[in-house]
C-alpha cells in the first residue's frame, strides 16, 4: 500500500498511465489485433520526441524563461547538410555524423552567445537564431531531397528483437541523461541553477558553464534527431522539424518536469512521448473529426498535467 | 500579299504599343511562406520568367518578397509597404483569404492592381486566380473508379486541419465517394501536406485498419510518406494517388519498373506564380480581364511519368512555367 502510494507520488507515473490507457482503448477497436503493430509504430515515432525532449528538458530545468525554440530549424539544417555531405554513400556516414555533431555544437554556441553576450532573453534569442538557421538550410540546397546512405536508412527503419532500433537509441540517450541528472554533478548543477541562480552562484556552481553546456547539449540532440528523422523518412525536407517545436515542450511538461525549472524528470519523457503519438492514433482510429480531435488532445493533455502537478503533501 | 504585310505591320504596331504601356510599370510579388519545395519552385519560376521580361522591357521591375512567419498580419504590413513604395501591381499568394482584405482594399484605393493566386483573397477589388480544389479531390475518385471498378476500402490523408484548401479537397473526395458508392473511406488522418507527418499519422492508424485497403486518396506532398508507412507495416501496397513531388514520382517509377505499379499524380504547378505575373501585366496593359480565373491542373499519368520525372529537379515539384499566350488563353476561357 505504501509502495503504491509512493508510486503515485512520482510525477512521471501519470504520463505512463495516460499512454497505457490510450493504448488499450486503441487496440480494443480491433479486438487486440493491432497491439504489436501499434506498439512498434509508437516506439519508433516516440524515439524522435524523446531525443529532442531530453534536450529541451535540461534547458527548461535551467529556470523560468529558458526554452529552446530553434529545435525544428536545427533538425532541418542538420538533416539537410548531413544528407548532402553523405551523398547516399555508406563510406561517408562517419563524416555525416561528425557534421551533425558540429552543426549542433555551432548552433548551441550561437544560441548561448546571443543569450549571454547580447543579453537577449532565451525565447527571443533562440527564435531569431532559428530564422537564420532555417534560411541557411533553404539556401544550402533549396529543399533538395537526397536519399540517405542505405546502411543508415536500414538501421533507422529496422527492428531488433521486435523493438525498433530507434527506441534502443532513445533508451541509450535517456539512460545517459538519467545518470547525468540523478548521479552526476552536472545534473545537480542544472537543478541548482534552475531552483535559484543566485544561490547556485554563491554556492560555487559554475552557472555560465552549466547554462552554456545545456544549450549545447540541446542543440546537439536536436541535430542528431534531425539526422535520424531524415534517414528514417528517406530524405530531409525543409519543413520536417516543424511539429517538434511544440512536441518537445509538451513532452517535457506532460512528463512531470517543472515548467518553472529546477526539477527534471527523464522517465516522464517516455510516457509523454508515447502518449502524444498514441492519442492521435486513437482519435484517428475512432474517426474523430479534426476539430474534436484537437479539442480532445488538448483536454487530455490538461488533465494529465493537472494530475501530474498535484504534488502530495509530505 | 499586300494585305498580309499591312496586317503584320499592324500587329507589330499593336504589340509595341502594348509593350510601351507596361514598360514603366513595376510589379511586386507578396508571398507568405517559402519553407517547402513547392514554394521554393514557385519563387524560382517567378525569377525564371520575370527576369527576361524585365530585361526585355516588358515591365520595369518584378520583385519578389516573402514574409518570415507565415502570418497574415505580417503580410498585411508587407503589402502596405508595397503601396508606399509605389508599385503598380501586387501579385499575392495570401496567408489568409480574408485577413488581408483591409490591406488589399488600401492598395486598390491607391490605384494598384492586386492579383491573388493559389492563396486567394476575397476582397472584390482584387483579381483571383483560384484552384478548383474540389474538382482535384473529385478527379481522384473518377480515376479510382476507372482503375478499380469493383471498389473497396480507402484511406484518406488530409492536409492541415482548419485550412480552407484541406476542407475543399476533402469535400471533393467525399462527393466523389458519394457518386461511386462501391468505395468506402475507412480511415482519415491529417498529414499536413508533409511526408514525415503523413508517414507518422498513417503508421499510427494502419494497425487498426482492415488488411484490404485498395487505395489512398491524398492532397499532395503526402504520398511518399504514406507509401513508406505501408512498406514499414509489411502491407500490400494500395493505389496511392500522388501529388507531383519528385520523391513521389521517383518512388512511383521504382515501383512501376519493379512490379508495374499504376497510379496518377495531380497538383498545381508552382509556376502558377508566372501565370499571375502575366495576368497582372495584361491588366496593367489595359486588357479586359475577368476577376475570377481558374488555374489548370498539372496531371501526370502512367505514360507521362518518365518525361515528367526527367524535368522535375530532385527534391522539387513537377512544374510548368506559363507564357503570355497561356495567360491570354486562361483569360479568354474565363470570358
Amino acid at each position: 500500500m505504501t509502495s503504491l502510494r509512493t508510486l503515485f507520488a512520482k510525477p512521471w507515473i501519470w504520463s505512463f498511465l495516460a499512454a497505457a490507457g490510450v493504448w488499450l482503448v486503441t487496440i480494443v477497436f480491433t479486438g487486440g489485433a493491432s497491439a504489436a503493430g501499434l506498439s512498434q509504430a509508437a516506439l519508433t515515432f516516440a524515439a524522435f520526441s524523446i531525443i529532442v525532449g531530453i534536450g529541451q528538458m535540461f534547458v527548461i530545468t535551467l529556470g523560468p524563461g529558458n526554452v529552446d525554440l530553434s529545435i525544428p530549424a536545427t533538425m532541418t539544417l542538420a538533416g539537410t547538410v548531413a544528407l548532402k555531405i553523405m551523398d547516399s554513400s555508406n563510406g561517408l556516414i562517419l563524416m555525416g555524423l561528425l557534421v551533425t555533431l558540429l552543426i549542433g555544437l555551432a548552433i548551441g554556441i550561437i544560441n548561448y552567445a546571443l543569450i549571454k553576450l547580447l543579453r537577449i532573453p532565451p525565447i527571443i534569442a533562440t527564435l531569431s537564431s532559428s530564422f537564420i538557421i532555417q534560411s541557411a538550410a533553404i539556401s544550402y540546397n533549396r529543399g533538395l531531397r537526397i536519399k540517405p546512405p542505405s546502411a543508415l536508412a536500414e538501421f533507422t527503419t529496422a527492428t531488433t528483437l521486435g523493438i525498433p532500433n530507434l527506441a534502443y537509441l532513445a533508451l541509450a540517450v535517456s539512460v545517459a541523461a538519467w545518470v547525468a541528472l540523478e548521479k552526476g554533478i552536472y545534473g545537480r548543477w542544472v537543478s541548482a541553477v534552475g531552483q535559484n541562480m543566485r544561490a547556485a552562484r554563491m554556492a560555487g556552481v559554475p552557472v555560465d558553464g552549466v547554462r552554456a553546456a545545456t544549450y549545447l547539449l540541446c542543440a546537439v540532440l536536436a541535430a542528431l534527431a534531425g539526422l535520424l528523422l531524415s534517414c528514417f523518412s528517406g530524405g530531409a525536407a525543409l519543413n520536417m522539424g516543424a511539429e517538434y517545436l511544440l512536441t518537445s515542450i509538451a513532452v517535457v511538461v506532460i512528463g512531470g518536469t517543472a515548467v518553472a525549472g529546477g526539477f527534471a524528470n527523464v522517465p516522464g519523457i517516455w510516457g509523454a512521448s508515447l502518449f502524444l503519438f498514441l492519442v492521435v492514433s486513437m482519435l484517428n482510429t475512432y474517426g474523430a473529426a479534426a476539430g474534436i480531435r484537437l479539442l480532445l488532445t488538448g483536454t487530455i493533455i490538461i488533465a494529465v498535467i493537472i494530475a501530474a502537478s498535484r504534488r502530495p503533501r509530505t | 500579299m499586300k494585305h498580309f504585310v499591312v496586317m503584320t505591320g499592324l500587329t507589330v504596331l499593336l504589340t509595341s504599343t502594348a509593350l510601351a504601356e507596361t514598360s514603366a510599370k513595376r510589379i511586386a510579388l507578396s508571398n507568405n511562406y517559402a519553407g517547402n519545395s513547392w514554394r521554393q519552385a514557385m519563387l524560382q519560376s517567378w525569377e525564371t520568367i520575370t527576369k527576361p521580361a524585365v530585361e526585355a522591357g516588358i515591365v520595369a521591375a518584378a520583385d519578389a518578397f516573402t514574409t518570415a512567419e507565415n502570418q497574415a498580419t505580417e503580410q498585411a504590413a508587407q503589402i502596405q509597404n508595397m503601396i508606399l513604395e509605389g508599385y503598380d501591381a501586387i501579385v499575392v499568394n495570401a496567408a489568409s483569404p480574408t485577413a488581408l482584405n483591409g490591406a488589399v482594399k488600401e492598395a486598390c484605393d491607391a490605384g494598384i492592381t492586386v492579383v491573388s493566386f493559389d492563396g486567394i483573397v476575397t476582397e472584390p477589388c482584387a483579381w483571383r486566380i483560384a484552384v478548383d480544389f474540389k474538382q482535384m479531390g473529385k478527379d481522384q475518385l473518377t480515376y479510382l473508379a476507372e482503375k478499380l471498378p469493383e471498389g473497396g476500402k480507402l484511406l484518406e490523408i488530409r492536409g492541415l486541419a482548419g485550412v480552407f484548401v484541406d476542407d475543399e479537397i476533402s469535400a471533393g473526395i467525399h462527393e466523389g465517394v458519394a457518386e461511386n458508392p462501391q468505395f468506402e473511406i475507412v480511415g482519415s488522418v491529417h498529414g499536413d501536406w508533409a511526408q514525415d507527418v503523413a508517414q507518422k499519422a498513417v503508421a499510427g492508424i494502419l494497425p487498426s485498419l482492415p488488411e484490404d485497403i485498395v487505395g489512398v486518396v491524398t492532397q499532395g506532398g503526402d504520398g511518399y510518406g504514406a507509401a513508406q508507412a505501408f512498406a514499414a507495416a509489411g502491407r500490400d501496397m494500395p493505389l496511392i494517388i500522388m501529388g507531383n513531388r519528385q520523391d513521389e514520382l521517383a518512388w512511383w517509377k521504382e515501383q512501376k519498373d519493379a512490379n508495374g505499379y499504376e497510379t496518377m499524380s495531380v497538383s498545381i504547378a508552382p509556376g502558377v506564380s508566372t501565370l499571375a505575373f502575366w495576368v497582372a501585366q495584361q491588366i496593367l496593359d489595359g486588357q479586359d480581364v475577368p476577376k475570377e480565373l481558374v488555374v489548370p491542373f498539372l496531371r501526370i499519368d502512367q505514360d507521362g511519368l518518365e518525361a515528367s520525372l526527367e524535368t522535375t529537379p530532385a527534391g522539387g515539384v513537377a512544374n510548368v512555367e506559363y507564357s503570355l499566350e497561356d495567360a491570354q488563353a486562361v483569360i479568354a476561357a474565363a470570358k
